[in-house]
């Protein structure tokens, strides 16, 4: 299944547990900075929504590139 | 077109109740209820209902989406349940928060404590920021709440004199019971809804003088001479008990009692309502407190809650009490309603108060008509 699937796929089963790790994942294969910006965004909000330890480390990510 | 009021604050001997259009008309209850409800401490809802840190739930008083929620160190607040950013209401159904609130729409995102977190894409996609948008200006918009009782008071108009002043004396009244009261739980609460304003639940609620009419019941061991009217102008009244006969489960077994209480209240109990809309009552052995919620000017949503000075108090003896308090509440439904349809008769003056027996009931219209002219008094002087 692609990753776009499994986002697709995650989304409709409310997954927030999968979507935080397919977003993570999506924003390290992307290869220009706006795109791994928008994924790792989705990454980061969905943690912070559910209280996932991953959103301080997407957090400061998000910072160093200036986008959070 | 403003209602007279002059007879309503008028002495008990002379005065008639509040006129019809307080009960009927659309216009007259919007401009009472910015005066009452909204510049007061109204009832909202009870800490109970948000009993773990993230438990939120979203509430209407008066049309106004309100988000109670318990913050993440354990405190309750009071939001507008409203996004900064489109205005989209934020929690739809009651739930817990786990980490943040994320709005539906854009997912700005917001702590339990209402900061503004993380604003996704303001700044262009994976731009979290933009200059324009000052995330520390745009918290959620915290409503004045207090809680005593465990009841969730909150100030709407933001103004008033904070909870502890206004009832100071009630509060010192109660003083005895100033102490750990536990929620029954799920069994010990329930909601009446009923087609009348809230008013008449608090008139209702206020004076005995309907118990052995309506309530033959409890006439069989309280009698109208055990009974004594609270009156306190301008602040609160309600009923007094002096032969309070503490619940009895299977074999005589008792509720645990409140601590240390003084010899008044081992037969002694008192029910006061709080204006403008909290009806609470206060014995050696369990308390309650019924929240009425005003949904419009003819309909009245009732929420019981039932308390005890133990967090573990007997299964069955707790379905029976509340199935008790149940059956009396449900005897004033048709008294209330009763009323409210009598409302829309054009020749009720309002009624005239029995000087000995609806001193609270007075009380109250009073409270409620000094508050309206204390309110039409400032927009008057505003418009100058």
């Amino acid at each position: 299944m692609s990753l776009d699937a499994e986002l697709l796929a995650a989304h409709a089963a409310g997954d927030v547990e999968a979507l935080i790790t397919l977003y993570t994942r999506a924003s390290e294969e992307a290869v220009q900075d706006v795109a791994r910006g928008f994924y790792l965004t989705h990454a980061y909000v969905f943690a912070l929504e559910a209280g996932d330890a991953r959103a301080n480390d997407l957090a400061r990510e998000l910072q160093k590139m200036g986008r959070q | 077109m403003s209602t007279d009021l002059t007879a309503v604050i008028a002495p008990i001997e002379q005065a008639r109740g509040l006129p019809n259009a307080h009960y009927i008309d659309e216009a007259t209850f919007a401009e009472e209820s910015k005066a009452v409800l909204h510049a007061t401490w109204a009832g909202l809802a009870v800490a109970a209902d948000v009993p773990e840190s993230g438990d939120a739930k979203p509430l209407e008083f008066l049309g106004l989406p309100l988000l109670l929620i318990r913050d993440k160190d354990g405190d309750v607040r009071v939001f507008q349940n409203t996004c900064r950013h489109r205005g989209m209401i934020l929690v739809s159904e009651p739930r817990k928060i786990e980490g943040a609130i994320r709005c539906p729409y854009h997912s700005w995102c917001y702590s339990t404590k209402g900061k503004l977190v993380t604003t996704p894409h303001v700044g262009g996609p994976g731009m979290n920021t933009h200059e324009a948008i000052d995330k520390d200006t745009l918290g959620l918009i915290e409503i004045p709440s207090h809680i005593w009782r465990d009841v969730v008071f909150v100030n709407i108009s933001g103004d008033a004199a904070p909870f502890e002043d206004i009832h100071a004396d009630l509060i010192a009244r109660w003083a005895e019971f100033d102490q750990p009261m536990y929620h029954g739980g799920d069994d010990s609460t329930f909601e009446l809804g009923v087609t009348t304003n809230y008013k008449l639940a608090v008139e209702n609620y206020c004076e005995s003088y309907h118990l052995p009419w309506v309530h033959p019941g409890l006439n069989s061991y309280s009698r109208l001479e055990d009974h004594y009217n609270i009156n306190e102008p301008g602040k609160y009244s309600g009923q007094g008990t002096l032969v309070y006969r503490q619940f009895e489960g299977v074999g005589g077994k008792r509720f645990p009692d409140f601590s240390d209480l003084s010899d008044k209240w081992d037969e002694g109990a008192e029910y006061i309502t709080v204006y403008p809309n909290v009806l609470l009552g206060a014995q050696r052995d369990h308390a309650f407190a019924i929240v009425l919620e005003p949904q419009s000017v003819d309909r009245t949503v009732e929420h019981i809650h039932l308390y005890y000075a133990a967090p573990n108090v007997d299964d069955a003896m707790r379905l029976k009490n509340t199935a008790q308090w149940k059956e009396v509440f449900e005897e004033d439904i048709f008294v209330v309603e009763g009323m409210q349809r009598g409302r829309y008769g054009p020749g009720f003056d309002g009624g005239r108060f029995s000087p000995a027996m609806d001193g609270p009931t007075h009380c109250f219209h009073a409270w409620v008509a000094q508050r309206i002219l204390d309110h039409r008094q400032s927009h008057a002087v505003a418009a100058q």
